[in-house]
């Protein structure tokens, strides 16, 4: 086995740590900490984590159980063990969002819908284009739904008032539809994605 | 006697299991929504119906049948190619929408899970039952499938409720019921008892899962060995079998098996399949880390009797390249050139952490390291531009000829409805609603 640098190996024993905490959604004990990278005694292990602590990638609460510090941001665990101290830019950049973050509200709800028709190009919709349409959440009045009005599927505004339900088109093309027997809604658009190149 | 509870702890634990229902037609009455109420099948380009929904199902359809004989029974029969894809994804969250609600949640296969509901009442205010409800309305909510729930004191148990009442259906069973739910259930329905202990059981005059669960602990370890002990003691309500969390972040073995059709009797396109499924097997081990001790491969002839054999390598190792040679040597042990084949498979055996392989006084560790850079770029590349976009020539025979005669237009419809930046290999890792709107 080629001797693997003391950095490159540490580097290694975080990333495991790390993983097993985007896994579980917890640290890890003492005793899987030891399994986890083959370390046998205790002692090693703890030795470990007191070398981790002195780094400020992890904590330990009173009782002695670890929290986790830097090693909730796997990069800036990087940043830490290389350079020695987090970068500031590192620091402003934490409470960004992710496009995915950003267009997705629940992950196990959403649905990506590839749009055929124009009958919302008033609202930027047009065809060809990707919708994220997401199911688990209540539609409201004036939410862009996807919906099957008397058995056909459409994709409109919905507008409640009082009691009636009207689905409006956004082109003067066509006309707002009252479904007659049944409206089934299976889900609320949330964006829109066209990309160009 | 027959109305005695077999314990009167009504929830010292309490165990979840979910079985989503059809699971894959469901799926795809999920995503194409014109195909709900209708009898679907998938597995079309295989000519055999891997999943029936309960429509279909209602009409006689069963699995493995053939397509033509499905066609026969139930000529408005809609057959769908397979989304392995599609069906992950929702598999994904499935379990993630029971994440939810416990940590505690087992994968016991794509459609199935265990859930440890123990201590969680005060949490949602709710009862056991009432936790069991808002985790199908969710997913059927948000997924647009059903699933079946049992709720007990033991994993045997909860698989036993799941059963009980399917499609869609809720069984609770607390400690002092299961006795009720019991004696309903023919021995040989027991989550681990099989055919051969079922039929012993027959014999000593045990026929429903009460006579066995009433049976003392003298006699039942005097006549089993522990597992059948274990489900005893499960069925009373005493749980043995722990719900394991762990999500599968390792393995004990990895194995990849592919069918072709028709048959083929061309040597070098099964060995071409044999080697597409190591290259396969290898890449999900290295993807965890892993190395492979042992390498089994088997073949399967055109009359379902299967050939293996096992080899020992001197080396754990997780490249093909060093696996060849081996393959080849096996292969040529157990193949016969008159018979079509029709499956081949690898498994990947003796798992451990890559970290810790060691070099053997023998090997030498120059030209391993190449291969491991080697390995390293080829894995680099798949992540940029899909799986297999390197790979070995004796793979090659099988990536040129279709997996399946006439699998033309039978690839799932997402494969071929792609959006800008998406290829044929890669995806964006959400499923997608057919629709026309």
């Amino acid at each position: 086995m080629q001797k693997e640098p003391r950095e490159e190996k540490l580097r290694n024993r975080i990333r495991e740590i790390s993983q097993f905490y985007y896994r579980r959604n917890r640290m890890p004990s003492f005793s899987e900490i030891g399994e986890l990278l083959g370390l046998k005694s205790k002692n090693s292990v703890s030795k470990l984590v007191r070398k981790l602590e002195s780094l400020h990638i992890i904590e330990r609460d009173e009782k002695g159980r670890l929290i986790p510090k830097s090693i909730g941001f796997p990069v800036r665990v990087l940043g830490t063990v290389e350079a020695g101290f987090p970068s500031p830019a590192e620091e402003e950049l934490s409470d960004t969002l992710s496009l995915d973050e950003l267009l997705i509200q629940n992950h196990e709800a959403t649905f990506l819908l590839k749009v055929s028709g124009d009958s919302m190009s008033g609202a930027g919709i047009l065809p060809g284009d990707m919708v994220i349409v997401n199911k688990g959440q209540t539609p409201k009045s004036n939410d862009i739904v996807i919906a099957e009005v008397d058995g056909e599927w459409t994709m409109k505004y919905l507008k409640k008032s009082g009691n009636s339900v009207t689905l409006l088109p956004d082109n003067p093309n066509y006309q707002p539809i009252k479904p007659k027997h049944e409206l089934k809604i299976a889900g609320v658009v949330t964006a829109v994605v066209r990309k160009y190149q | 006697m027959t109305d005695q509870p077999l314990t009167i702890g009504s929830w010292p634990q309490a165990i979840l299991h979910m079985d989503a229902d059809a699971f894959f037609a469901a799926c795809e009455q999920a995503i194409h929504p014109e195909l709900r109420g209708k009898p679907v099948i998938t597995g079309k380009e295989r000519g055999i119906v891997a999943a029936a929904s309960y429509e279909a199902k209602a009409r006689g359809i069963t699995r493995a049948m053939g397509l033509v004989d499905a066609k026969k029974i139930c000529p408005d029969i809609i057959a769908m190619p397979s989304d392995y894809e599609t069906y992950s994804l929702f598999s994904v969250r499935m379990f993630e929408i029971l994440r939810r609600f416990s940590p505690d949640v087992e994968e016991y296969s794509i459609d199935e899970a265990f859930v440890d509901l123990t201590g969680l009442r005060r949490k949602f205010h709710s009862s056991y039952g009432r936790i069991a409800e808002q985790i199908q309305a969710t997913v059927h909510r948000e997924l647009g499938i059903t699933v079946s729930i049992g709720v007990s004191l033991s994993k045997v148990l909860a698989k036993a409720g799941s059963k009980y009442n399917k499609p869609h259906g809720l069984t609770v069973i607390p400690g002092r019921d299961i006795h009720r739910y019991l004696d309903r259930l023919p021995v040989e329905k027991v989550w681990g008892i099989g055919p051969n202990t079922s039929a012993f059981m027959n014999k000593l005059g045990i026929r429903t899962a009460l006579a066995f669960a009433r049976k003392d602990k003298q006699f039942v370890k005097k006549h089993f060995t522990r597992p059948h002990q274990e489900i005893w003691c499960e069925l009373n309500g005493i749980s043995v079998y722990p719900v394991t969390a762990e999500s599968k972040s390792t393995y004990q073995s990895i194995s990849k098996t592919k069918t072709f059709t028709p048959p083929s009797t061309d040597r070098e396109f099964v060995f071409a399949q044999l080697s597409k499924n190591l290259e396969n097997a290898c890449i999900k081990a290295r993807r965890y880390g892993l190395a492979a001790k042992k390498l089994i491969l088997f073949l399967r002839k055109k009359d379902f009797r299967s050939i293996g054999v096992e080899l020992k390598l001197s080396r754990a190792t997780s490249y093909p390249a060093e696996l060849f040679d081996s393959l080849r040597k096996g292969f040529d042990q157990i193949y016969e050139s008159t018979i079509p084949y029709r499956l081949t498979g690898v498994v990947l055996g003796g798992l451990e952490p890559e970290s810790r392989v060691q070099f053997t006084l023998f090997d030498d560790p120059a030209r391993i390291e190449k291969i491991e850079k080697l390995y390293h770029s080829v894995d680099e590349l798949s992540a940029r531009f899909g799986k297999h976009t390197v790979q070995h020539a004796s793979s090659l025979p099988a990536k040129l000829q279709m997996q399946h005669d006439g699998d033309r237009g039978d690839t799932a419809m997402r494969k071929n409805s792609l959006f800008r930046g998406e290829n044929r290999r890669q995806r964006l890792g959400m499923p997608m609603l057919h629709v026309n709107v």
